[in-house]
């Protein structure tokens, strides 16, 4: 069996009276990209910052490669390998795309490197994940797809063993999706790092990934390998139905 | 370094001579307006580095400046302490204090920083006003100076040094992996934690460096008019530091320095009118505020920038 990189059992999470995740159990083996798809307010997004530490959990477990990351801060979990990209990009906006890489790399704490080495990596970064020739613009000047792939860039650039990457492909046009599909799958190959993935385009998460977690209204309703999951009667009225109705 | 560095650069060679060929030029009087406006370079530089650069708007700097003047004036005064290790001690004192603060009101986030420090700014200027045993209240405590002789001169000098030395300690910082991670935080604080950075540790870090420097320049400041009163750390100045800050540019390196000189130097000729020139100073920021946030600076840069396009 391969490893469990990232572990939750029984993770809850409500604001207010609202309960947005209940009682989730899920894991990730090392290496695989598994796909976290639901209607909109399942729970998606949320889950995703509570394993980034943005939310406290109110209850539950989360273990990454064994040890357990439930009370500790963003930066801490940044650092000990889950980087993470936005739904509504973030990239540094006023910084130019070089500073957004290399704040991923001075995140990884490292003081043996001085700035000038830690340049050089985060243009290999910057290749990467083709914005070549863009180091000195500043963010907000880019494109869309150009911001999602810096904050990718600077998630990467943390060096993590696991990425999180919140709705990559929202708001591209077809062949922009190809791009981004074929970056991820680079990012798996070439820097073996795991994929949780939340995503809304249907096509290209069930071809990418290697099994799908649902969720629907908080609560995991399903998870299997993607050809069990669109035949699935319930998570087709949960989720399908909607759209294909 | 790109274009606009580079003419940034330029201006600051004959800046540099000028600073250095001018004060023989100068009256006592004009001098004296010289060594205030350095006072206020100090000043609304340390500031910026935390309002500019981590976009932490504090209200104590000016009551740091007092503490540094205080501390090093009473150990002056009572025990008979050399004005420099004088100033040493109370910018200790003043960082400090910094840290304290910082540590307790920086996790609770932006406008809690700004309260809980106006708050202590107009706290210690009561203890002050009314420990008249020590302080000597509004009528001003009597210290030594820094120089056995006095010379409008030698303070001049003694300033420029110190100022220098602050700037370059900024501009080292500003370029340093701390200054990207301070822009970082300023830019999105949550983006800046999920890559790795200690957003907490950043915003106090900046915040204890400010403090300090503001406590050496109140130390220097108390030593060269030899009488300090509550007007060193109250929030008249700070507003004034404020102002300066703001019309010169926050959060770009020239803007503070430019700042300080404009506005002390223009008060020179306002002073008749009295209080009322840190009103309009007040009204003037306001303004910069809303219609050109970057300043004086950021309204040049603008310029340069579209003067290149062309």
């Amino acid at each position: 069996m391969r490893q469990r990189i990232l572990e939750g059992k029984g993770v809850t999470k409500s604001f207010g009276g609202l309960m947005a995740i209940h009682k989730v159990d899920f894991y990730l083996n090392e290496g695989e990209i598994v796909g976290l798809i639901g209607p909109n307010g399942a729970g998606k997004t949320t889950l995703f910052n509570v394993i980034s530490g943005v939310y406290p959990l109110d209850e539950g477990e989360l273990f990454f490669n064994g040890t357990s990351i439930s009370s500790l801060k963003p930066f801490e979990i940044c650092r000990l390998g889950i980087g993470r990209t936005f739904q509504i990009v973030r990239p540094f906006l006023k910084m130019t795309c070089l500073e957004n890489i290399l704040i991923g790399l001075i995140g990884r704490g490292e003081r043996q490197k001085n700035l000038r080495e830690k340049k050089k990596e985060a243009r290999f970064y910057l290749e990467f994940v083709g914005l070549k020739g863009r180091e000195n613009s500043v963010a907000k000047d880019l494109t869309l797809i150009e911001k999602k792939r810096l904050e990718m860039a600077r998630a990467l650039a943390t060096n993590p063993k696991l990425l999180l990457l919140d709705e990559v492909l929202a708001g591209l046009n077809p062949s922009e999706i190809l791009q981004a599909l074929e970056l991820i799958d680079i990012i798996r190959s070439q820097l073996r790092v795991t994929i949780f993935w939340i995503e809304h385009v249907m096509g290209a998460i069930m071809k990418a990934s290697d099994r799908i977690i649902v969720l629907n209204q908080g609560e995991k309703i399903k998870e299997g390998k993607p050809e069990e999951i669109v035949s699935d009667p319930q998570v087709i009225e949960a989720y399908l139905g909607e759209s294909n109705a | 370094m790109d274009k606009v560095e580079f003419m940034r650069f330029w201006i600051f060679i004959p800046f540099i001579f000028l600073t250095l060929f001018l004060p023989f030029f100068l009256s006592q009087y004009w001098l004296h307006v010289m060594i205030i406006s350095l006072f206020y370079v100090m000043m609304a530089s340390s500031w910026n580095l935390i309002a500019g650069y981590t976009g932490q708007i504090s209200f104590a700097h000016a009551a740091f400046a007092g503490v540094g003047a205080y501390v090093s004036g009473m150990l002056a005064v009572n025990m008979g302490i050399p004005a420099w290790l004088g100033i040493l001690i109370g910018t200790s004192i003043a960082g400090l204090l910094g840290l304290g603060l910082g540590y307790l009101c920086i996790r609770m986030g932006g406008i809690y920083l700004s309260l809980t420090t106006l708050g202590f700014s107009e706290i210690l200027r009561i203890i002050i006003t009314n420990e008249d045993r020590w302080t000597r209240g509004t009528m001003g405590l009597q210290i030594p100076g820094f120089f056995i002789e006095y010379s409008k001169m030698s303070y001049y000098f003694l300033f420029l040094i110190v100022s220098a030395f602050f700037l370059w300690v900024i501009y080292r910082l500003i370029r340093s992996e701390m200054g990207l991670s301070f822009r970082a935080v300023l830019n999105d604080e949550l983006a800046a934690s999920s890559s790795g950075i200690d957003t907490i540790r950043v915003r106090i870090l900046a915040f204890t460096i400010s403090s300090a420097m503001a406590g050496m320049a109140g130390g220097l400041y108390g030593h060269y008019l030899m009488l300090i009163t509550p007007d060193i750390p109250s929030l008249g100045q700070m507003f004034l530091v404020l102002a300066m800050a703001v019309i010169g540019g926050m959060g770009s390196f020239i803007g503070p320095i430019l700042g300080a000189f404009v506005l002390e130097i223009l008060s020179e000729y306002i002073r008749i009118y009295g209080e009322y020139h840190v009103l309009l100073f007040g009204l003037v920021a306001l303004g910069m505020a809303r219609f050109a946030p970057g300043g004086i600076m950021g309204l040049l840069e603008k310029r340069w920038r579209l003067r290149e396009m062309s």
